[in-house]
Order: C-alpha cells, then structure tokens, then sequence
C-alpha cells in the first residue's frame, strides 16, 4: 500500500520543528515503518530543511511545500522551496574534521538515506530523497 | 528541550539534557554549557539518555562546548547516549571524540 502525505508551511514563522510535528503524524498512520527507518528519514529530512531554512532564505522567508511517500520498498520525501538558488555540488559533499562545528548537514543526509538530489526548477530548489526500506 | 545542570565539586557540572536538539534548541544548549564553562566549571559531562533526536546542528554544539573546554583546560564527555544519537555520532566520525560513558559521573572520573 502507498500513502502519501504532504504539508505546506512558509518559514518563518515555521522551523524544523514542523517537519518533526508533521512526522509524528505520519507515523502513527504508518505503523509499519521501524524505529530505525523513522529516525533514519527524520534525521535526513531535518537536515534538509534546517538547510533550506538557513541557506536559501534571503531575508524574505521562504515558502515550502513538503510531499512524502511511504510504500512497502522505500520513504521517499520532495521538499521544494521558494529561496534562493543554491550553490550545490552534492557530490563534493563530505563529513568535516571531527572538531568542525558545522558543515555535518548534507554530508549527515548523503549517509543515511539511499538518494539525495538537488535541482533548481524555474524559480524553485527541489530537493528529494528516498530510503529504501528493509525487506519484510 | 529541557535541562537540568548539576555542580560537582569546585570545577565539574553535569548537564542533563532532555527532548529534542535541532537548529531551533541546539544554540540555547551551546549558550548554557559555554556559561558554564566560562564561569570556571570546566569539567563538563551531558547525560543524554532523555535526548530524543539530535542532528548536525546538536553536533556543532557540542563540538564547540567541547573545544571551549579544552581551551579552559577542561573537557566535555558525553553519557547515555540512545540508540539513535550512537548512530548519529558512528556515521559522523564521531564517536572516538565523543565517546560515550555509562554515567555522567563515571564520564567526570574516567
């Protein structure tokens, strides 16, 4: 079974706290998905709009709209937005020095779900990612 | 995000920590510890056992506690960290520096 979910929030007033709140709602719908599976994609879409928040945003704030995908082979997440476009080399990404105190977020992402991508849509950022799920 | 804050001795604290540390809490926890810091407790051990969710910007904050620690001649350890902020600290290369303790006190002894 596929269900989807989806939310639209315009930050601020938003912050990350509302991707956590709009998880919650997910997963009591979801039941099927384990422990490990949610903090996996909680942590991933966190970082995502944490990102989004801090670096795409010019002053104005920034409208999103946040559309997920749950089914029995992966979680999947579309997270678009309305900031700036970003400077992004994904595949450059990589975790800092050990006593860096930033620069953990997309490396944090690329690790622990199965795809990341960025790309820049008319005036949109699109970011999506998707884990895949254990075998049942 | 709650916490509580505990002085052991002239120059230890124990920082309890407890719900979620993200972009919004993760700056008032490295503004509390840094005070701590700053007025002499140098010493410093955060219990996480109550930490539901961490992310890169709780790992920033932690990772500058612990650099002001050792520039005051003092360190951070951790205790108790959940399953999910263990495989936050194994997948950030972070585990050796931040190494986990049974105790908040135990960390303050070892």
């Amino acid at each position: 079974m596929t269900t989807e979910h989806h939310i639209d929030f315009a930050a601020p007033p938003a912050d990350v706290n509302i991707v956590h709140e709009f998880l919650d709602g997910v997963w009591s719908r979801d039941a099927s998905l384990t422990a490990d599976e949610r903090l996996a994609f909680e942590l991933a879409l966190v970082e995502l709009a944490a990102n989004v928040m801090q670096h795409a945003d010019t002053g104005a704030g920034v409208a999103c709209r946040l559309r997920m995908i749950v089914d029995e082979a992966s979680v999947s997440a579309l997270l678009s937005d309305t900031g700036r476009a970003g400077d992004i080399d994904l595949a450059a990404c990589e975790m800092p020095d050990e006593l860096s105190e930033s620069g953990r977020g997309l490396a944090l992402v690329q690790l622990v779900v199965d795809e990341l991508g960025y790309q820049r849509v008319g005036s949109s950022n699109l970011w999506t990612i998707r884990k895949a799920r254990a075998a049942a | 995000m709650d916490h509580t804050v505990e002085e052991v001795g002239d120059d230890a604290a124990v920082i309890t920590l407890a719900g979620r540390v993200n972009m919004v809490t993760a700056p008032a926890v490295r503004e509390l510890i840094t005070g701590i810091i700053s007025a002499g407790r140098v010493r410093i051990a955060v219990d996480l056992d109550a930490v539901e969710f961490i992310d890169s910007s709780a790992l920033g904050s932690l990772i500058g506690c612990l650099n002001a620690a050792r520039r005051a001649n003092g360190d951070l350890r951790i205790s108790r960290p959940t399953k999910h902020i263990l495989a936050v600290l194994e997948v950030s290369n972070l585990i050796q520096l931040l190494r986990p303790y049974p105790s908040a006190h135990a960390a303050l002894e070892a």
